[in-house]
């Protein structure tokens, strides 16, 4: 059973609407005892680094149930938006550290040239390495983004998918059963679907 | 031999659960018999058909000229609509597309629609009510237990239509009725008219009508004796073949199927495909399986399977209906088990369609009202079975 | 490349779609929710909803059609019409609602903007400009639905939203609305140059190439469409659809 992880933040609604679109039935739990028995993660999260990874942090058990599952049994995870950017060690946006899983740096869009920011809209994601994640994907994929602070990886080989806004960043990640993607997917059409009928497929 | 014990017609499929049904001496029922009188009156698909269709439309094109549009069309995104408007421009005439907007379309009609025209260059008039109060009018309808939960659709369409014609100073429609590949609805069971519909909202509804086009029994004698508005059903002089058409439409305009007739708006589809069969035991499916039957394109074994086989509905569509009309699940399920209601419960102007017969017979042969109105509301009907 | 937003705006009047002309006279459009459905299939970028007649009646947002709304929805969605506190804002987002956008309130509520801006992000915070020319010609802000003269001046006051954390300016010429005439270029192109933040045109688009205009000469980062995906051509009747627009650029 996939779970999406509701620690408060984040747009659990459309991504529920979605996997039910897709035929998925998915639960949302707060609660660690009923996140211990999921198959599958997903880390959802709109708003500021510092208040996701406190109420994670702060939230009894809860950061303990996402490190055994993610570091220990290996369920596949998949963190959406904000909740790709608090897979990295940590946020230009915020104090705290973030998880971790994927040893990255999360960072401001550069203020220079006129580029707008928040980096919002349609934008296109090209792979930039083979996964799963991406199999039957069309040539030039786009998804929605909607966000100020950028992800990029330190090791290339945990870049999925690169996307241009000002400067290449890295729009999708992913490290054995951990991912993450920038953009919105339940909010990218069948674009998106396709990523998430593919992260039910894992 | 089909296998029933119910006595079914030897031409089509039509059994004796059908209202106003008779069978002949050789088992022929008599709705065959009344399209093969239509048949041979319009001379369906003859080439005098053909040239009577000739005449209609240069007679269309006179009493057009000098005005914007000479024909209405009334579209729905379904195939016979959106054939008829390619139909109507191929003979060159210049129409007007008119759709009265229940809000519950489905996509695909509203794109077919979109396609169709654009395509074609037509000019679109519709009038869209208030969803509330189409939804307060289709619950009138459930909550009074009858059958004609789709009346009001279809007599809005008819009022849009001759305002849009009034409007625009056209004098003719065309209806893309076919009795050949529809089949004339049986007489008695189901009935509607403008004041049916007022008198079930009276008793049901809790809001007013203000945007909804109610077909009073004056409007509709002033736009087909002082307006004179003419209505034409091309496919009844000429041949129609459903499928080719649908093919064609498919091929030339990307216009997509939505699965059976009349299933391009949500509330048919309840309505075909739920309501009808469940509460009333009414299966329209041989209408359409019947026509296809006549005309040699389906074997009487195959419809009858076809027929007997639960019509598929849209996923989600009852809780759709529901969720509208704001129904619980018990109300619907009370109202859905609750015994039948019948039309004649209610008050409606059949008495007095039926009393002006000689007139409206006058205004049949003269196109002002189709002939299978005349057929239909005009003499009075058997007590429902 | 981030393609240009062409973001249909859908006007709520109680629980109908509506459109209307110079925030006039109105037209039925349909039924919500099952307006969204084809907008679904039509896979348009982004859309946005506005109840036109909250802020006037004092009310909050219609919850029930929200939600029905957004359960249909798999592209992006923004609503604004009587958000006046930080827990109308939060009810919208609840529901799955990606923005809210904020027109009067601002006036009553200097910080109202400020705070949903800190706690949900600037880009969740649309901050809606409508602009008609008075008597004298003079472009001023208008709201309650074009009804109250504020007395501001689009330029100084889009400047202040923007720093009160406005994530994007929705600027909308009641003047030009449902005319199919074109936008407000000069307007556009003076409230874009004033600020960083993306300026989304909207109000009189009738054809491509005013779309074109307004992205390439006055900046507009985005645009909304009202008339155009709502009724079949000019002056005809009501047919919802979403032209297929190409960006120059």
């Amino acid at each position: 059973m996939i779970t999406i992880v509701d620690y408060g933040m984040g747009n659990l609604g459309s991504l529920k609407n979605m996997f039910k679109r897709i035929g998925v039935n998915v639960l949302v739990e707060s609660d660690p005892n009923k996140l211990a028995i999921a198959d599958k993660l997903i880390l959802p999260g709109v708003g500021s680094f510092d208040a996701a990874m406190s109420r994670i942090n702060n939230s009894s058990g809860l950061r303990e149930i996402l490190e055994q599952k993610a570091n220990v049994e290996k369920v596949p995870i998949l963190g959406v938006c904000l909740g790709m950017q608090l897979l990295t060690l940590s946020s230009e946006e915020g104090e705290l550290p973030g998880l971790g899983w994927i040893p990255a740096q999360t960072t401001r869009f550069p203020i220079k040239g006129g580029l707008k920011v928040p980096h919002m809209g349609w934008n296109v994601a090209l792979p930039s390495n083979e996964n799963k994640l991406f199999v039957g994907i069309v040539r030039e994929p786009r998804y929605y983004f909607v966000h100020s602070y950028l992800v990029k990886v330190e090791d290339p080989e945990h870049s999925l998918m690169q996307t241009h806004h000002g400067v290449d960043f890295d729009s999708a990640i992913g490290r054995d059963n951990i991912y993450g993607v920038q953009f919105h997917p339940e909010k990218s059409h069948r674009f998106g679907k396709q990523i998430l009928k593919n992260f039910t497929d894992l | 031999m089909l296998e029933t014990d119910l006595k079914v017609c030897s031409r089509c499929i039509y059994d004796e659960r059908v209202a106003s049904i008779s069978f002949d001496s050789n088992g022929i029922c008599n709705y065959c018999h009344q399209i093969d009188h239509l048949s041979k009156l319009y001379s369906t698909g003859s080439p005098v058909g053909e040239k009577k269709w000739h005449e209609i439309v240069d007679k269309i094109k006179s009493a057009g000229r000098g005005k914007k549009y000479d024909c209405i069309v009334g579209v729905s995104g379904g195939t016979d609509s959106s054939f008829m408007v390619y139909l109507a421009k191929k003979a060159g005439l210049r129409p007007l597309a008119v759709h009265y907007d229940n809000t519950w379309n489905s996509a695909i009609a509203t794109q077919n629609i979109e396609k169709v025209l654009r395509a074609l260059d037509v000019d679109l008039y519709t009038h869209v009510v208030n969803n509330k109060e189409s939804d307060d009018i289709f619950r009138s309808f459930f909550y009074a237990g009858v059958a004609e939960i789709e009346a009001s659709t279809d007599l809005a369409l008819a009022e849009v239509m001759y305002r849009a014609a009034a409007k625009f100073k056209v004098k003719y429609v065309l209806e893309g009725h076919s009795f050949i590949t529809e089949g004339i609805t049986p007489v008695g069971r189901n009935y509607f008219d403008g004041r049916y519909i007022k008198s079930i909202h009276r008793r049901f509804g809790t809001m007013k009508i203000k945007s909804y086009p109610l077909m009073t029994f004056f409007r509709f004698l002033w736009w087909t004796t002082i307006i004179r508005v003419r209505k034409i059903r091309p496919f009844w002089y000429i041949d129609y073949d459903k499928e080719k058409a649908r093919a064609f439409l498919e091929k030339k305009y990307d216009w997509q199927y939505y699965g059976g007739h009349h299933l391009e708006n949500r509330m048919t589809a309840f309505f075909h495909g739920i309501y009808a069969p469940q509460k009333f035991g009414m299966d329209f499916r041989n209408n359409t399986l019947s026509a296809l039957v006549r005309l040699g394109k389906l074997s009487r074994e195959k419809a009858w399977s076809l027929y007997n086989t639960p019509p598929k509905a849209e996923d989600g569509l009852v809780s759709y209906f529901k969720k509208r009309l704001d129904l619980s699940d018990e109300k619907y399920e009370e109202i859905m088990n609750a015994s039948p209601k019948n039309w004649t419960e209610y008050p409606t102007y059949k008495k007095r369609f039926e009393l002006l017969r000689p007139m409206f017979l006058i205004l049949a042969k003269a196109n002002l009202v189709p002939m299978s109105f005349y057929l239909k509301y005009c003499f009075p009907s058997t007590a429902p079975s | 490349m981030l393609r240009t937003r062409i973001i249909p705006a859908l006007l709520l009047k109680n629980e109908s779609l509506v459109k209307t002309v110079g925030f006039g006279k109105f037209t039925y459009v349909g039924d919500p929710a099952n307006t969204v459905r084809i907008f679904n299939e039509l896979a348009v970028d982004e859309l946005l909803f506005l109840d036109i007649s909250a802020s006037r009646e004092k009310r909050g947002p219609n919850l029930k059609v929200l939600r029905d709304i957004a359960d249909e929805c798999f592209m992006p969605l923004g609503y604004g019409g009587g958000i006046k506190t930080f827990g109308d804002a939060k009810a919208v987002f609840d529901i799955g609602f990606e923005k809210v956008a904020v027109n009067f309130s601002c006036f009553e509520n200097l910080h109202l903007v400020n705070e949903l801006s800190k706690h949900f992000g600037s880009q969740a915070v649309i901050a809606s400009i409508d602009v008609k020319a008075t008597l004298f010609g003079r472009k001023k802000v208008y709201t309650l639905g074009g009804k109250k003269n504020t007395r501001k001046d689009p330029v100084n006051w889009a400047r202040e939203l923007e720093d009160l954390g406005a994530g994007e300016i929705l600027l909308t010429s009641i003047d030009h609305e449902g005319t199919w005439n074109g936008f407000d270029y000069d307007l556009v192109k003076r409230v874009a140059g004033a600020v960083s933040i993306p300026v989304i045109a909207h109000g009189g688009a009738g054809h491509a190439d005013h779309i074109n205009k307004v992205v390439i000469s006055s900046n507009a980062s985005a645009v909304a469409l009202g008339s155009m995906v709502v009724f079949q051509k000019k002056g005809m009747g009501v047919l919802v659809n979403f032209p297929n627009i190409k960006i120059n650029e």
